[in-house]
């Protein structure tokens, strides 16, 4: 900037204050201001302060409950257990379309209204222009982050209430535990959210058209769902960062897992500096040559751009079955057994029966997969040979359990018996009321990173 | 009627070429002193108000005056482009143009559409990269990836552009942002000064081409410029405002604001550019002043409606320095030397026709306009009246 005071002194002239460099922060203050006076950034802030209330108050006034939720089964007996559920469906849909409608249009918006122009040509470069509008993008979405995170822990407390939560192992977290572990989980999804921002972000400055930049990333995470059921290995599941959002499930079981939550944070991180490296590169060597919007709006580019993601797409379902299956008999034992054996001491508690602190019942498991593959994703059978203690010759009763296991590739499984096995889904209590019978349907995740 | 390359032997550039060819300007425009600027409250206030400057140092005002200073080898230049080229695939739209703007110099940018008058300014923006030539703006050279050359320097290129769905004060206070703030009086003042005092607060989106304009010439002020770039700026403006701007530039120049002007009409601005670069097809064709240009130009031409226009015709030529041209409507129009369209109307008189109209057709200024572009001149119809440019200021 010595240089511009010189020839000003040469002559005569006044220093002058404004065109003087100002910055990313003065770019952050403006896009700030932009962002929040656009009604769909508006519409979607309001979604998430009310989205979760206005969930609880449908769930409490009917019996039903979302089943194939992790913890959808537990939304009526604890507040906790609500949130989660919210958080799950944000991390499957919420968090990319947030991140596409937050971030998706903040760069194409300038090619549609024609402004790169009148901004480049104030006192701000591209690099601030390009800093400025990402900071921005992840403000409003780690605030809306936030947001319906405190709404849906305040909707669960309030309306459902402060009671332990059942956790993915069959045991009880205390309140406060639970309270922790859920305001962990939600701040753990910010890495896979600013993610999908900075994918955003780049089919935003890639293509210059504001649908794709906000439609993208949910079509990213439908895109990488899909990918999550084809092929049994790990490696090329553990890059998809849709599954990054599932990384929390690893402390609600009784020993917590952090190598699968790792590996979400890491390929967050790797996905957002990917990103973002490109989106620069591209925004650097931009000419702002002021071809008409028309002419830019074409679909050239989106077509493009969807057959560069359909290439993508096919090498990794291609991909799917690299590296070793996370999904074993012997995983899905080590998990399933504790599980259902705390689930058990629960319910039998329930019934109003004594149990002894640390009582273990004497269970043999098997589990197979159906199919032509003993190992990966998809349906197992698994039956629990509960030995129970009794009188007589025989010392001991074998009673089979048979569950009906199926299991995502993330290593999280939903297991359900048939009635006459483990009864109704809803049983009486010790005091006559009508409680969530939990052998009925058990939810758990085991570890697909650990060895052996 | 004389094509280009005619025009380029017959015209003698009497202006001094300094390093890589830039003519220097030289200044016709009688600068007033200081004394006299002190006394204009015109000046003072509006200027002060808009550009945020103070009115100059006796010593620059006397430099104006031909003092030393206005030679380029005295002080930097405002904007200082050399040997530009810039090609979009196989087509040149800058072949090898200089353009040098002092502090307080209204250069006029001519050239018919596709000249590379916009290719131009957009390099001086930095938001296109030449493929070879350099920029300096003040000093400071100009590149795609740091605005920050760019300090001191305002303007738009093309259309103005904004946010639709925000005020237009909104979308001042947005830009005033990017540089660093400015205050509701200010945003207020450049918006009254633009004639938009009363829709500042209504959504751009429902803004005429016109008041579009106005906004983006608000901005360009909002930000105290040393230098100012306009894209065809009384583009889509009435009258009134066409006349307006061309009073705010003569304003900004008398503080020593370097201003450059683009058109494809120079009838728009040539009452308001101290010197003027023409080109065409990308290449630089004429640079100099006004007073040069207006010295070598042609006869004006004046289109004529009378009583009996072959009686008109045959009057016309038999008189010295009046010539008939091709005439695509009704009437005549003639080329008529300086001095001689007096005693031909009179001669008209004499002979019984009676003149119904006459109006000024194609100005000095335009005929050479068109022989250095190399347009038609029977093309244009100019709504100036006679004799007075469309953009004079006030």
């Amino acid at each position: 900037m010595t240089a511009t005071g010189a020839p000003a002194a040469r002559a005569g002239l006044p220093a002058r204050v404004a065109g003087r460099h100002t910055g990313t922060w003065a770019v952050y203050r403006a896009e700030r201001r932009k962002l929040s006076s656009q009604l769909a950034v508006r519409l979607l802030a309001l979604i998430c302060v009310l989205g979760p209330f206005l969930f609880a108050a449908v769930l409490k006034v009917q019996s039903g409950s979302p089943t194939d939720d992790l913890f959808g089964v537990w939304v009526h007996s604890s507040g906790y257990a609500l949130s989660l559920v919210v958080l799950t469906f944000a991390g499957s849909w919420g968090f990319p379309l947030m991140a596409g409608i937050v971030t998706g249009d903040m760069f194409s918006a300038e090619d549609r209204y024609g402004t790169w122009k009148m901004l480049l040509t104030r006192s701000c470069t591209r690099r601030d222009l390009f800093v400025g509008k990402l900071l921005v993008a992840a403000t409003f979405s780690l605030g809306l982050l936030l947001v319906t995170a405190v709404a849906s822990i305040a909707a669960g407390v309030l309306l459902v209430g402060n009671q332990s939560l059942v956790s993915l192992s069959g045991t009880l977290f205390s309140p406060g535990r639970s309270l922790g572990l859920v305001l962990l989980s939600w701040l753990l999804c910010a890495p896979p959210t600013l993610a999908f921002a900075s994918l955003a972000a780049l089919l935003s400055i890639t293509t210059r058209n504001g649908i794709m930049g906000v439609v993208g990333p949910g079509l990213a995470a439908l895109a990488m769902q899909l990918l999550l059921l084809v092929g049994a290995g790990v490696w090329a599941h553990s890059l998809l960062v849709g599954s990054a959002f599932g990384g929390w499930h690893a402390l609600f079981t009784e020993h917590p897992f952090y190598g699968q939550l790792a590996v979400a944070i890491a390929v967050s991180v790797l996905w957002t500096v990917a990103c973002l490296a490109i989106s620069w590169s591209i925004l650097r060597g931009r000419d702002f040559a002021g071809t008409p919007v028309v002419r830019r709006q074409g679909w050239g580019m989106p077509v493009r751009v969807v057959l560069a993601l359909a290439a993508v797409v096919t090498f990794l379902a291609i991909a799917g079955n690299w590296g070793p299956a996370g999904v074993t008999s012997a995983r899905l034992q080590a998990s399933l057994t504790p599980t259902f054996n705390n689930l058990t001491l629960i319910q039998q508690r329930e019934l109003g029966r004594t149990v002894p602190p640390g009582a273990k019942l004497d269970i043999v498991p098997t589990c197979s997969r159906r199919g032509s593959t003993p190992r990966g994703p998809g349906d197992w059978i698994c039956t629990m040979n509960v030995f129970i203690p009794q009188p007589g010759a025989v010392p001991f009763q074998q009673t089979p359990v048979t569950y009906d296991v199926s299991v995502d590739s993330d290593g999280c499984y939903k297991a359900q018996s048939p009635p006459s096995f483990i009864g109704q889904q809803t049983m009486r209590d010790a005091q006559g009321r009508s409680v969530i019978n939990p052998l009925y349907t058990i939810y758990g995740c085991l570890n697909i990173l650990r060895g052996g | 009627m004389f094509s280009i390359a005619a025009a380029s032997e017959r015209f003698s550039f009497n202006h001094v070429v300094l390093d890589r060819g830039v003519a220097e300007p030289r200044r016709h425009r009688p600068v007033r002193s200081g004394d006299d600027r002190a006394r204009d409250p015109r000046v003072l206030t509006l200027g002060g108000a808009l550009s945020g400057a103070e009115p100059p140092p006796p010593s620059r005002r006397l430099g104006r005056d031909g003092g030393g200073l206005g030679r380029y080898g005295d002080r930097v230049a405002a904007v200082r482009a050399s040997g530009l080229v810039k090609r979009f695939g196989t087509t040149c739209a800058l072949d090898s143009v200089d353009l040098v703007v002092e502090e307080g110099e209204v250069r006029g940018l001519l050239g018919p559409n596709g000249a590379g008058k916009t290719t131009l300014l957009r390099i001086l923006f930095g938001l296109v990269r030449a493929d070879a030539g350099s920029v300096e703006l003040f000093g400071r050279k100009v590149g795609p990836a740091d605005s920050g050359a760019l300090e001191g320097v305002s303007g738009f290129v093309e259309d103005p552009s904004f946010y639709p769905y925000l005020s237009g004060r909104a979308n001042l206070e947005l830009l005033a942002e990017l540089d660093g703030g400015a205050t509701r009086e200010r945003v207020d003042g450049v918006l009254e000064r633009v004639g938009l005092g009363a829709r500042g607060a209504d959504r751009v989106s429902g803004y005429s081409t016109g008041m579009k304009q106005r906004l983006g010439i608000a901005a360009s002020l909002l930000r105290a410029p040393r230098a100012l770039l306009l894209d065809e700026p009384t583009a889509g403006l009435d009258p009134a405002g066409v006349r307006e701007v061309g009073a705010l530039v003569r304003e900004l120049s008398a503080e020593g604001v370097a201003i450059v002007l683009s058109s494809h009409q120079i009838a728009e601005i040539e009452g308001v550019c101290d010197t003027f670069t023409v080109l065409r097809r990308g290449r630089r064709v004429w640079d100099g002043t006004v007073a040069a240009l207006r010295a070598q130009a042609p006869a004006s031409a004046y289109r004529l409606a009378t009583s009996d226009d072959r009686r008109a015709l045959e009057i016309a030529k038999h008189r010295p320095g009046v010539r008939p041209e091709p005439s695509l409507g009704d009437g005549l129009v003639l080329a008529v030397e300086e001095g001689q369209l007096d005693s031909y109307v009179l001669a008209l008189g004499q002979a019984g026709v009676a003149v119904r109209r006459l109006e000024l057709a194609r100005s000095p200024l335009e005929s050479m306009f068109f022989a250095l572009t190399g347009e038609s001149a029977t093309a244009p119809e100019s709504p100036s009246a006679v004799g007075e440019p469309a953009l004079a200021g006030t």
